[in-house]
């Protein structure tokens, strides 16, 4: 790109600029427009305006014949503008820019015309319209073109710093990753321990290996990295700049506990705390103390106190014999500089309400995070199943799709107003896995799963469901519609009855008696707070963070620099958060790799003459300081003048709007194209070919 | 087998789909230097023979040609097309690549991709870009944004006329050409040899591959696709516009008879995709998809489902047990209503659609010391943390070669073996002259 741009630089001069020779080029998008635009009649109607030099149709422009034919008739013709009636412009104005460039032309003598998704797929039914209006967005494009200029992007040094948002698998990855290249990088993680959820898991499908053994792994690479600096007990309260050059403010809670004690004194001082609260990382099966550790190999390898429950009593510093615990510290004010970041902020389970499927209602009703956690041989109750009520078990009811697959007018909107429509993809696996781990520590009990459809998708997942139904695993199917229902028994020996219309046996209305009932609860997305909208972060209907395009560039946010990776874009497992990770990664790593990059050109430019410094467009300007009143002298006398930061300025022209003198314009789009685009609309050149 | 000398590059990209584009733009974005070899005559893969993909219904063209292009302009990254790596090697950290250059009896530095030596041929065959429904020539240009466009004349269909030699312009047509063996020095490898469908012909109970209007939705894919070979939607025995469609999910996939355990993760997905596309195109259609489990999973996924069934496509769960055909060649299914009172029906159609298995496009065995799971993919042995490692250091694996995944999902996967690749490079360059790597100086 860079060499391009210098050989681009060079050539701009010998571009003859004083005469406009335009070539248009109309795609088919392989009919997605041709079916509905009369592409060649629009190639035909346009050769014949002013400066067209030529006007060609081509079944993809963004092939590679395609953007060949632009070049060589940029050669062949010395056309100096370029304008390409296609799709959006967000999908290919680089491509066909790349075009130009390596033609010789300066890529911003081109212009986009979207004739798909704002012409043929909008115009279906009526193609006479759609071709004469596509032939007058091209004249109106034409217009502007005329008075186009050659712009040059504005080059700006990046940081080589890092900044990765949570600490669980996938930020430890992509941190990984970018420290093993060459970066420096930080992670925030919220919490005091890093790991995340993938610490809360036991063992991990389909391998069958310890989920804490495989953290252990990596969070030794990561804390061996000379690299990495991890801050736990962080919230990000300000972020400022642009790519290359974020500002993050950000406010980290004391610890509390300055020492790593051995375990007797660690016992020692939990023990001497006398305030309780709820487990989080436990799922509040059992509770914790107010100075806690979330499990035995949690890292930073120190206790942490938990200020919201802690009374700040002292006992736990007694027991510590008067060291390494520390309760008055106050919270640290940290800048961090970053070229990109990373969003690894993950998920929560979705929490039932109240009543759903008995949650809450009854203590034999428990959530599948929580069976994990009970099986965990590492977890609280050391794998066994315990129920409040100390009951034994007989009959286990696992019933998928809770929080997930909502249905509008079945289920009952969350605390967020929202229905989880979205499938979480990891639970059928997940419930399967469990299922079995049951079977294999309970071989006497009747286990049984209620869905709507088993999603074992992945490689070696289907043998979890395989070999459920061979171990005994009842299925029962149900309809989103008529979900189940979960009951006090009215009497035999389990508590609770589970009721299913099942339409694997024709719809037959069954009850299951139960003694535990599992609800595997889906992903929603990790609540992030003022993050959002800190750093205006576009979300998808589902409410996790949106990418720029699944398949173009699934890791990137709109805003350049910003990255996401795992569960903080959708429900994921291990494996694709770890391979999202690493794909985050590299997009932050070309990004900076080269120590500069170009911004967009299309940013405010300030006519000194016409200026009289009203201060209007920084007041109405919505990104900090791309616009200021700064003193200048102009013929002899101090002056306050417009001055734009082009890093900052996003081109949304809002200051145009509100320029009383019309002393700032945005380059590229001008007031003059503006006028040249609406004659073109509004006057009476012919329409026919 | 002619002799040349040696390429240096950094990382050697087995496979030029959209995995492998996607990976060699990662490294070449970061300054290494990448050769991607593909064995057929273009990059693009399966992708660029789709129709539109789910579930934004964006075309697989928009998609799949920039990154192509992309790729083939990077100043990065070389192509070999119509090639094959015949063995790898690991010495001393590096790896030692014999790729073979297959003949194309045309040269490709003086094809100016005209295609009058393909209007010129006068032999007929059965395009496989087109899924054996439309016709090529014995000398033909891949498919219309194939790159390069560059002609490939198939020696086994030729008939040695001279037609295209006589007709093409720039005398590129040499049927001397000979295999040519160019050895490559990589310091990594990325696997992205990625997939194709299991053949149908042992499936005696879908009828062997042998009915007229069965088709597979790789076929279906063309028929959809913009200048398909029909360029509209028809079946192939009598060119009859369908009335009725239907779909056979899970044919060969979570299937103990044909060896394949496992789901092949995409085909209830393309599907629904080709399901709403057929209604777009034929309004009157009847699309029926007979299911196991509807394993729509991914991100937007289950909307897009729920918009199928709302359109009105009909979805019954049921197993296929066999399909046969009237006199008419109208296809006819064989299901058991597992959801009503079940009854066995037969069910007759105008074209059945089958999802056949999603299998490997390539066996490492003999070129290259990795191993395969029992699926026959790639093994990944650190599938948690590390998805794209392979037991070779340095050697990292992407996409459908390591099993069924959707076009999202290679994509990341490739970013991802990129990210380990680069580093790997590094890590294993210190001290060698190497390509242009960016230079990486840490400063605050």
């Amino acid at each position: 790109m860079n060499e391009d741009n210098a050989n681009n630089e060079a050539n701009l001069t010998m571009t003859d600029m004083s005469e406009p020779r335009i070539g248009v080029y109309v795609c088919h998008c392989g009919g997605n427009i041709s079916d509905v635009v009369d592409v060649k009649r629009v190639a035909e109607t346009i050769a014949k305006l002013p400066n067209v030099v030529v006007s060609r149709d081509y079944i993809f422009m963004c092939s590679d014949p395609g953007q060949n034919l632009i070049i060589e008739d940029i050669k062949k013709e010395k056309l100096n503008r370029v304008i390409v009636a296609a799709c959006s412009p967000s999908l290919h104005d680089l491509t066909f820019r790349g075009a130009l460039m390596r033609a010789g032309l300066n890529p911003y003598l081109y212009e986009n015309v979207n004739i798909r998704e704002q012409v043929s797929w909008v115009s279906k039914s009526d193609k006479e319209g759609a071709t004469r209006k596509a032939i007058k967005l091209i004249a109106a494009a034409l217009g502007k073109s005329r008075l186009q200029k050659p712009l040059e992007a504005p080059k700006v040094k990046v940081s080589k710093h890092i900044v990765v948002v949570g600490g669980g698998v996938s930020g430890l990855r992509s941190a990984r990753e970018l420290a093993r290249y060459g970066f420096e990088v930080s992670i925030l993680e919220q919490m005091p321990f890093v790991g995340g959820r993938m610490a809360q898991i036991g063992t991990v499908y389909p391998t069958g290996e310890k989920a804490k053994d495989l953290l252990d792994s990596l969070i030794d690479e990561v804390t061996a990295d000379k690299n990495i600096k991890i801050y736990t007990g962080t919230e990000i309260t300000d972020v400022s700049g642009y790519v290359g050059n974020f500002k993050l403010k950000v406010k980290i809670a004391p610890r509390g506990v300055t020492k790593e004690f051995d375990a007797e004194t660690e016992k020692a001082i939990i023990d001497a705390c006398p305030e309780t609260t709820d487990n989080e990382f436990e799922y509040n099966i059992v509770k914790r103390k107010a100075i806690y550790r979330t499990y035995g190999r949690a890292f930073p390898n120190k206790l942490a106190i938990d200020w919201k429950t802690c009374t700040k009593c002292g006992k736990c510093v007694e027991a510590a014999g008067g060291e390494g615990i520390v309760l008055n510290d106050r919270d640290e004010e940290l800048e961090i500089s970053a070229g990109a970041i990373i969003l690894a902020t993950g998920f929560d389970h979705y929490t039932p309400a109240r009543g759903e499927y008995g949650y809450e209602e009854f203590p034999e009703v428990i959530t599948l995070p929580q069976l994990i956690r009970m099986l965990d041989d590492e977890g609280p109750t050391g794998g066994e199943i315990r129920l409040s009520n100390e009951r034994k078990v007989k009959n286990v009811c696992l019933i998928h799709c809770v929080g997930s697959r909502q249905i509008e007018g079945v289920n009952k909107p969350g605390p967020n107003g929202r229905i989880n429509e979205y499938c979480s993809r990891v639970c059928c696996t997940a419930t399967l896995q469990m299922a079995l781990e049951l079977r294999k520590k309970y071989p006497e009990i009747n286990i049984f799963e209620l869905y709507q459809d088993i999603r074992t998708y992945g490689r070696g997942h289907e043998d979890y469901y395989m070999d459920a139904s061979n171990e005994g695993v009842t299925f029962f199917r149900y309809d989103g519609h008529t979900p189940p229902v979960v009951e006090k028994a009215a009497g035999g020996d389990s508590p609770l009855v589970v009721r299913v219309k099942d339409s694997l046996t024709f719809g037959e209305e069954l009850s299951i008696p139960a003694d535990l009932v599992v609800l595997s609860t889906g992903m929603v997305p990790h609540d992030i707070g003022n993050l959002v909208e800190i750093l205006k972060l576009p979300r998808s209907s589902d409410g996790f963070l949106q990418e720029v395009h699944p398949k173009l560039r699934p890791v990137e946010l709109a805003t350049t620099g910003i990255m996401i990776a795992g569960t903080s874009q959708a429900p994921m497992d291990i494996t694709e958060s770890s391979a999202a990770a690493a794909a985050a990664a590299v997009k932050s790593s070309a990004l900076l790799s080269a120590g500069e990059i170009s911004l967009d050109p299309f940013v405010a430019q300030v006519d000194l003459e016409k200026c009289e410094g009203t201060g209007k467009c920084v007041e109405e300007c919505p990104y900090e300081g791309a616009v200021e009143l700064v003193e200048m002298e102009i013929n002899g006398q101090k002056v306050k003048r417009a001055k734009v930061n082009a890093a900052l300025c996003a081109g949304c022209g809002i200051c145009v709007a509100v320029c009383p003198t019309r002393a700032i314009q945005v380059a590229g789009w001008r007031l003059d194209q503006y006028d040249a685009m609406i004659d073109a609309f509004t006057s009476d050149e012919p329409l026919d070919g | 087998m002619a002799e040349s000398s040696v390429r240096k590059v950094d990382a050697l990209v087995i496979g030029g789909g959209i995995a492998g584009l996607q990976a060699a733009i990662d490294l070449g974005d970061q300054g290494f230097h990448v050769l991607i070899v593909e064995k057929e005559p273009s990059i693009g893969g399966r992708m660029i023979s789709l129709s539109k993909v789910f579930p934004t219904l964006d075309c697989a063209s928009c998609i799949c040609t920039p990154k192509m292009a992309a790729a083939a302009h990077h100043d990065n990254i070389d192509i070999m097309t119509y090639a094959e790596v015949r063995k790898v090697e690991k010495k001393n950290g590096t790896f030692t690549a014999k790729v073979e250059q297959k003949p194309r009896y045309v040269i490709e530095d003086d094809c100016i991709g005209c295609r009058l030596c393909e209007y010129a041929c006068p032999v007929y065959l059965e395009h496989e870009f087109e899924g054996r429904l439309g016709a090529r020539k014995a000398v033909y240009i891949p498919f219309s944004n194939a790159i390069p466009q560059v002609a490939v004349l198939d020696p086994d269909h030729c008939i040695m006329c001279g037609l295209c030699a006589k007709a093409c312009p720039t005398n590129a047509i040499d049927y001397t050409q000979q295999p040519e063996e160019i050895v490559v020095e990589a310091s990594s490898v990325i696997v992205t040899t990625g997939f194709q469908f299991k053949s149908l012909d042992s499936k005696t109970q879908y009828g062997s591959g042998k009915l007229a209007n069965v088709l597979d939705a790789l076929q279906v894919e063309r028929l959809l696709a913009p200048h398909g070979p029909y360029g509209r939607v028809l079946r192939p025995s009598d060119g009859k516009v369908p009335e009725s469609v239907a779909y056979v999910l899970c044919a060969g996939s979570r299937d103990l008879s044909q060896d394949i355990p496992y789901c092949s993760r995409v085909c209830c997905m393309y599907s629904i995709k080709q399901a709403m596309l057929l209604s777009g195109a034929l309004p009157l259609v009847e699309v029926t998809i007979y299911y196991m489990d509807i394993r729509a999973f991914g991100k937007g996924y289950e909307q897009f489902y729920q918009n199928a069934k709302a359109m009105g496509i009909e979805f019954v769960k049921a197993k296929v047990a066999k399909i046969t055909e009237d006199e008419e060649q109208n296809p006819i299914v064989r299901i058991e209503m597992i959801e009503e009172d079940g009854r066995v029906e037969e069910r007759k159609h105008d074209v059945v659609v089958l999802t056949p298995a999603i299998i490997p496009n390539w066996d490492p065995r003999s070129v290259i010391d990795i191993d395969r799971g029992e699926d026959e993919f790639v093994n990944t042995p650190q599938a948690k943390l590390f998805p794209s490692r392979t037991i070779m250091d340095g050697v990292f694996v992407a996409g459908t070669a390591s099993g069924p995944k959707d076009i999202p999902d290679s994509i990341v996967e490739a970013g991802a073996a990129a990210m380990e690749a680069a580093i790997y490079i590094r890590n294993h360059s210190e001290g060698k002259e190497t390509a242009k790597t960016g230079d990486i100086e840490i400063s605050e």
